[in-house]
């Protein structure tokens, strides 16, 4: 039984990984053709001038990392994953499925839905049991194999995986929880989730990717999420990319609208050495909505390059890409965010900003939007800024007796709030706060936790006061607090 | 005994350019001190100085407060020594709630003066911090807003963010009358106010005044003194103070302007702009 490969990407390994895998020649195929594509296809080296992240990419030795590492024990989640179970992101949840390194090591779904036709597996069993669905979907339209030279050796090489089905006018409720582990250096992690959300059906998708070692040694994680939101179809996926500063990721996200459907990204980023996302909504149906909502925090020697692209292919569709982030030490973050609006795209709304926030003179954030209009009746704009905190802004805040490290801290805090509010998961709002805060200078974690839950506190017991109208009540004496 | 302020022979400038060319002034808990002067004496440029903001180099005098030299204290030090200052243009951050900005900032001052920012303590480490419970916080806020006649809605919003000109100033003023200072500097708190405005600020800093509380109110015109009395009125020309009186001096210069106040030598001066 094969446990792993030797490390290095070739064409025997494919076979050998696809004979282990037991799959059909179409699936072989498919990974071979991909190959191709990677071997044939150079990769890309970004613009001049640009602050070097792709060039960076491109240098990284691929030839060290081992493909596939599989995990065994499929019954029994490693502690460290069942304690963050405890924590999660999701209390309460629809459904729950783990993979570990190249392995999906845990699947669970309620009952109720499972009778209603709702399908959440790992997607090596979609392979044998749906193929018609995957066929159809698995790397075609939301994100082709030959998007890039990264998801050409997706393509070829993914392992673990998840498939989400959820059959027309069928909603859940409760999200569903999807976890991605690497727990081991040198190796290359494939994680994919294919999510069909049929028509008028509804999902709430979570996903969060971690790791699990130390040392300089680094791994590779290739993401990639595919999304199909038939007529009508919700779907909100958030994720949080919380991996070690010893991780390379590489992660490509599209969504494919059809008509009246909507598809809301959250995106946190807030770890990884080397960060490649490409997130995009393909609006092809008429009157989609597409929202992102995005946050990051990078610090040490972090690189991000992160794309968007809200692409309004059909009449009458709507897109807002909100992004905010923090850039502290040396850390270097390439945001481009792109409107494309097709000529027939005609009555187009479409909103794009981004901004930057430089906690220190050696980051570096260059925010780049992008519009590209080929219809004639739409509304479109875009902004995008980056800079330091504002000395004023700061003497206002010490002037009131607070010390400069925590001036910063609230106005970061200040900086990501209005973006924060946006993020309907309340545990990743909470994990975020604390997180950020935490890795800001000259604060403890112990400290950072009083500062956030002092917000939380605040921010609980305001809504329960919210009841209180100001006007003539007779409790217009009493202070009204809520969420701003 | 009653705090004293004291300022000796105090220069500063700014990018280089001298404004404040020897300042002397003395404010004790209780008083009611306005500084008047023209456009770019260097009035807001002292409130500043007093502060520490460090746009601003001091390159002579002396600033004492409570009998120490705070020149090299940073501002949040000097502000948990219990000086206030009332921005002229109090700066907008969005996102951060009116309610938890000041909660945080009380928890500060109450600290009281001890050193914070790095380097200034030895050890590095930072005290663990004493909070307000919240239901004690609210309560006191509650009692300040009723008595500076403060709409409940100002403390969910953003601190000043799309708050008018006059909210901004009775903001300010509610923030004064939260953290108990022992002498507050009010930089232009009657500019951009119209004549209601004016009244209930003013109305608003006279229910503040008392023996535990030194006022140095900067002033452009007289107009907020006929509310707001003060016990002795200083002229500031060229960074500097050039006369000194009781409240009779303030109608003088309603009356007569500045110009004939101009210190002979100040012709070959340069203007400060600031």
């Amino acid at each position: 039984m094969l446990n792993t490969l030797a490390p290095g990407f070739s064409r025997a390994a494919i076979e050998e990984l696809s004979r282990y895998k037991g799959e059909p020649e179409w699936m072989l195929q498919l990974r071979l053709h991909a190959w191709e594509t990677y071997e044939s296809t150079p990769a890309p080296v970004g613009r001049r001038g640009d602050l070097g992240t792709f060039k960076t990419l491109a240098g990284f030795n691929y030839a060290q990392l081992v493909p596939f590492t599989a995990t065994s024990g499929e019954d029994s989640l490693p502690p460290v994953i069942q304690q963050s179970l405890q924590q999660s992101l999701v209390n309460e949840r629809s459904g729950l499925i783990v993979q570990l390194n190249s392995t999906v090591v845990h699947t669970e779904l309620r009952d109720e839905l499972k009778q209603q036709g709702v399908i959440l597996t790992d997607l090596d069993t979609a392979v044998r049991e749906h193929p018609d669905l995957v066929r159809e979907y698995f790397m075609t339209k939301s994100v082709p194999v030959d998007a890039s030279k990264y998801t050409a050796l997706h393509a070829a090489f993914w392992s673990g995986g998840f498939f989400l089905y959820i059959p027309q006018g069928v909603e859940i409720v409760e999200p569903i929880l999807a976890q991605v582990w690497v727990d081991s250096p040198l190796s290359a992690v494939f994680s994919h989730s294919l999510v069909i959300a049929g028509e008028q059906g509804s999902v709430r998708f979570v996903e969060e990717y971690n790791s699990l070692f130390e040392g300089d040694a680094p791994s590779l994680l290739s993401d990639v999420v595919e999304i199909f939101a038939k007529r009508e179809a919700v779907v909100e996926f958030s994720s949080l990319q919380d991996l070690g500063q010893n991780v390379w990721n590489i992660t490509n996200k599209n969504a494919v609208h059809e008509n009246d459907a909507s598809v809301t990204y959250v995106m946190a980023d807030l770890g990884a050495k080397v960060n490649l996302e490409t997130i995009g909504a393909g609006i092809h149906g008429n009157g989609g909505a597409a929202e992102l909502v995005g946050v990051f925090f990078t610090d040490h020697d972090q690189r991000y390059a992160i794309h968007t692209l809200s692409d309004h292919v059909g009449l009458s569709t709507n897109a807002e890409t909100l992004v905010k982030g923090v850039l502290t030490d040396r850390s270097r973050v390439e945001f481009d965010g792109m409107i494309r609006i097709r000529p027939k795209a005609q009555q187009t709304n479409s909103f794009l900003s981004a901004h930057g926030l430089m906690l220190s003179k050696q980051a570096r954030g260059e925010f780049i939007p992008g519009l590209e209009i080929g219809a004639n009746d739409v509304s479109a704009s875009h902004g995008a800024t980056s800079g330091q905190i504002d000395a004023d802004q700061l003497f206002y805040l010490m002037v009131r007796g607070i010390s400069r490290p925590e001036a910063e801290r609230i106005i970061v805090q200040g900086f990501f709030e209005p973006v924060l509010q946006r993020i309907p998961v309340e545990n990743l709002r909470t994990r975020l706060r604390r997180s950020i805060i935490s890795r800001m200078s000259g604060v403890s974690e112990s400290e950072a936790d009083t500062w956030v839950d002092a917000q939380e506190r605040w921010e609980i017991e305001g809504v329960d006061e919210g009841a209180i109208s100001l006007d003539g009540n007779p409790n217009d004496d009493d202070i009204q607090l809520s969420e701003y | 005994m009653a705090s004293e302020l004291v300022i000796k022979n105090l220069h500063a400038n700014i990018e280089g350019k001298p404004i404040l060319r020897g300042v002397n002034l003395t404010i004790r808990q209780g008083e009611i001190h306005a500084l008047m002067g023209p456009n770019g004496s260097g009035k807001s440029t002292l409130s500043n100085v007093i502060m520490g903001n460090p746009q601003y180099e001091v390159t002579d005098g002396e600033i004492w407060f409570k009998g120490e030299n705070i020149l090299e204290y940073s501002p949040d030090r000097r502000a948990r020594m219990r000086l206030f200052l009332a921005f002229q243009y109090p700066m907008s951050i969005p996102g951060v709630s009116v309610a938890n900005f000041l909660r945080r900032s009380l928890e500060a001052v109450r600290e009281g003066n001890k050193p914070y920012e790095e380097g200034e303590n030895p050890t590095g480490k930072m005290q663990k911090r004493k909070t307000i419970p919240p239901g004690e916080f609210r309560k006191l806020l509650q009692a300040k807003m009723k008595l500076l006649k403060v709409d409940n809605s100002f403390i969910n919003r953003s601190i000043n963010d799309g708050f008018s000109g006059g909210e901004k100033k009775r903001a300010e003023i509610l923030q004064m009358a939260l953290l108990e200072p022992e002498i507050a500097l009010m930089d232009e708190t009657d500019s951009g106010l119209d004549i209601d405005a004016l009244r209930i600020v003013s109305e608003s800093v006279n229910a503040l005044t008392g023996p535990n509380l030194g006022v140095l109110l900067i002033t452009h015109y007289q107009r907020m003194l006929n509310y707001i009395k003060p016990d002795f009125v200083h002229v500031m020309f060229n960074g500097r103070i050039i006369k000194s009186g009781g409240r009779e001096l303030a109608l003088e210069l309603e009356e007569k302007g500045y110009e004939w106040l101009r210190p002979a030598d100040s012709e070959n001066e340069v203007t400060a702009d600031a």
